[in-house]
């Protein structure tokens, strides 16, 4: 069964085409790798399959679920990592974790909210309003409030930004085991040394149009890594350094 | 600056919508001046002029709440939105020179905005109703001194604000002391509060009196150029990451909500952590309350101080207190940014619901309080009953108004003239007939009570109307939009 299934997507912001005839399917199981420059619709798309917003034409399925019709059952299925880390500015890590246990139905919390603060080292913030912490704590914490319901498919957008080596290396190992025991992950990221390593898959989107995507053993090949793919796909022999 | 200003305005309705503000201003502007012949029947110019005084020295105040404001932007630093107040962070520029940026972006902003176009209005209607340009432009001075004066001194408080909480409490307790000094024991006269007013008073079309309005217009300018100076010397933003830790109250605040189910009910307890962390509990208590006390003076000086009997009741009286306390759901709006809802399954129809259940929770209780307490001073307690009811449907159709009309971006309204204008009919037609009604109950008891179940009643349904449209104006709306 495919984990998500989006065909012929537009996102038309006014005029300004963010992405145009976007079609990619997931199989579960699949560690997805979405890639391209800055502003070329990749964090657009993640929020279209996620419910977040609504695209101007085309259809999105996740989880066999049609995201336009019910925005809400995707968002209780999936866990959701997004570009900016935002908990809320007055709740403790603590509460940000059981206020979203709480939404998301989950009875008995405590053992989960140990579990993930505990692996991202938050366990000693647990009384830290989210104003007061760093940006790196701020995405651990987001990070463990996507995981806490155990979702089948993660959307992370950007999801090793601000961590340090350390929970870079325990998150890509956490997600690695996640994918082996049957979760699916759709992931876009700028760090391709990383995402090289996780991805199974991969589509690389330029000016919100599907430059190049299949299999990574298909598309990087003969030597070559994930960067001289990415820059061949979108034209990068042409940028410019400054003088 | 200037430009972000705008943008940030224009961002919350689109910039033709914005700039109809302006226009809107300058159109009431000329209707009042056409119409001030009738209106100078009932009140004298120099309560006119008076009021148009407080008014801007109100809205200098209002406008000149920088230093806190400028901390909560910087606070909320993982939010989208980045302001040029944040440029000492990352540029080779003083905090005072930003500071003294702001100061003028603000009172060239807001000048532009609602002094500017009123005169404008005024001078559409001078040869019509035959005012002097002349006299105009001293109005337009001396307004623009007393607005100055405000902004001046909310900037001085803000900076004392943040420096230390001692100097603050001392200098907006000084500058309260100075207005109960004149409005309630006539100590002191207003123009020794804002000289610019005396300036005002001293030149066309009052009796021109030259060196006593150049004696008021050079203290004045002297009060605006010694606090801006000060709070200059003393401006300091203060960042600071706290290490508190602090008690996880949220399990306790969701048990305490154990009469709501699903995800109503951990949505309520966050709003109530919310509130008490941020501090805003205090600031909306003190928002709401204080505009009651207004309120519960004007009534009393009205009936007893000036001896003119309008009839202000209880019914009245609870009406009103309905239309006051409706800026409070603006407040829980303005907490927090609202992205992270999006990443869960909450919409923002039932976000919007919440926050109206909250409002009435926080503002009923006080609301009756004062209701009561005006009903056992005026000696009206056999009219209780009634203005519970009319209090109780007042507060629930504003706030299904505004919400309805505003979502989770209640400032909106302020700058959206098409939203504006729909407030405006929603509430004021309401409003005159309650007051009508209201008026009525000493003369004709039965014909009075006739009306205001009417009224009532279609308030109610149009509240029910307004809060099942809620779910469809709202249901497709993102939480970032």
């Amino acid at each position: 069964m495919a984990a998500i299934e989006a065909t012929d997507v537009i996102m038309d912001f006014g005029g300004m085409k963010a992405l145009d005839r976007v079609s990619i399917k997931v199989e579960t199981g699949d560690f997805y790798g979405f890639f391209g420059p800055n502003g070329a619709g990749k964090t657009t798309l993640i929020r279209i399959m996620t419910g977040q917003l609504e695209p101007t034409s085309g259809s999105v399925r996740v989880l066999d679920v049609d995201v336009v019709k019910e925005p809400l059952r995707v968002k209780e299925l999936v866990g959701i990592v997004p570009e900016v880390e935002s908990p809320p500015t007055y709740l403790t890590a603590y509460e940000y974790m059981y206020f979203v246990g709480k939404v998301r139905g989950i009875d008995s919390l405590d053992d989960r909210i140990d579990k993930w603060l505990t692996f991202f080292d938050l366990e000693g913030k647990k009384g830290t309003i989210c104003k007061d912490m760093s940006k790196g704590m701020r995405q651990k914490l987001m990070l463990a409030s996507a995981f806490i319901h155990e979702p089948k498919l993660l959307f992370m957008d950007e999801p090793f930004i601000n961590l340090d080596p350390i929970y870079q290396k325990l998150l890509r190992e956490y997600l690695e085991e996640y994918v082996a025991k049957g979760g699916t992950v759709f992931m876009a990221s700028h760090i391709l040394e990383i995402s090289e390593r996780l991805c199974n898959k991969l589509a690389i989107v330029n000016l919100g149009k599907v430059a190049l995507q299949g299999r990574k053993e298909d598309l990087v090949q003969g030597g070559e890594d994930l960067e001289r793919v990415f820059m061949r796909a979108i034209g990068g022999g042409l940028l410019r350094r400054p003088s | 600056m200037m430009k972000e200003e705008f943008r940030s305005h224009a961002s919350y309705s689109g910039q033709e919508r914005f700039l109809t503000f302006p226009v809107f201003v300058f159109f009431i502007a000329t209707v009042v001046a056409l119409t001030l012949e009738r209106t100078l029947e009932t009140v004298s110019l120099k309560q006119m002029t008076e009021f148009a005084h407080l008014s801007a020295f109100i809205y200098g105040l209002s406008v000149g709440t920088f230093g806190l404001m400028g901390r909560q932007y910087l606070e909320r630093r993982y939010g989208r939105n980045n302001y040029l107040v944040a440029m000492p962070y990352i540029l080779p520029i003083s905090f005072k020179t930003t500071f003294l940026g702001i100061y003028i972006r603000d009172a060239l902003f807001y000048v532009v905005l609602l002094l500017v176009p009123a005169t404008g209005g005024l001078l559409l209607a001078a040869p019509i109703v035959g005012y002097s340009y002349g006299s105009i432009g001293i109005f337009f001075s001396s307004i623009l001194m007393t607005f100055m004066l405000g902004l001046s001194m909310s900037f001085l408080a803000s900076v004392m604000y943040i420096r230390d909480l001692r100097w603050f409490g001392a200098f907006t307790a000084g500058v309260v002391a100075l207005f109960v000094l004149h409005g309630a024991f006539a100590l002191i006269p207003l123009d020794a509060i804002m000289p610019s007013l005396g300036m005002q008073m001293n030149l066309r079309p009052f009796p021109v009196d030259g060196p006593a309005a150049a004696v008021y217009a050079a203290v004045s300018l002297a009060a605006i150029a010694s606090m801006t100076a000060i709070a200059y010397a003393l401006v300091e933003v203060r960042i600071s990451i706290s290490s508190q830790s602090y008690a996880n109250k949220l399990p306790a605040y969701y048990a305490k909500m154990h009469w709501l189910t699903g995800i109503k009910r951990a949505l309520v307890a966050k709003e109530f952590v919310d509130l008490r962390r941020s501090g805003t509990i205090a600031k909306m208590s003190f928002s709401f309350v204080l505009p009651l006390l207004f309120l519960s003076f004007t009534a009393w000086f009205v009936n007893y101080g000036l001896a003119i009997p309008v009839g202000f009741n209880t019914v009245f009286y609870a009406a009103m207190v309905g239309f006051v306390g409706v800026m409070m759901y603006s407040w829980l709006n303005n907490i927090d940014l609202a992205e992270y809802y999006s990443l869960i399954p909450v919409t923002v129809p039932q976000l919007i619901k919440v926050r109206i259940a909250v409002f009435l929770a926080l503002t009923l209780g006080i609301s009756a309080f004062f209701v009561v307490g005006i009903a056992l001073v005026n000696g009206e307690v056999q009219h209780l009953w009634l203005a519970l009811i009319v209090m109780f449907v007042t507060s629930l159709y504003m706030v299904l108004v505004l919400a309805y009309l505003t979502g989770l971006r209640t400032n909106t309204f302020l700058f959206d003239t098409n939203i504006l204008a729909k407030f405006s009919i929603m509430s004021f037609l309401p409003d005159v007939c309650l007051a009508i009604l209201s008026f009525s109950l000493s003369t004709n008891w039965a014909i009075a009570l006739l009306g205001l179940a009417l009224v009532l009643s279609s308030m109610s349904v149009a509240s029910l109307i307004l809060y099942r449209g809620i779910e469809s104006k709202w249901g497709k709306t993102s939480f970032d939009a």
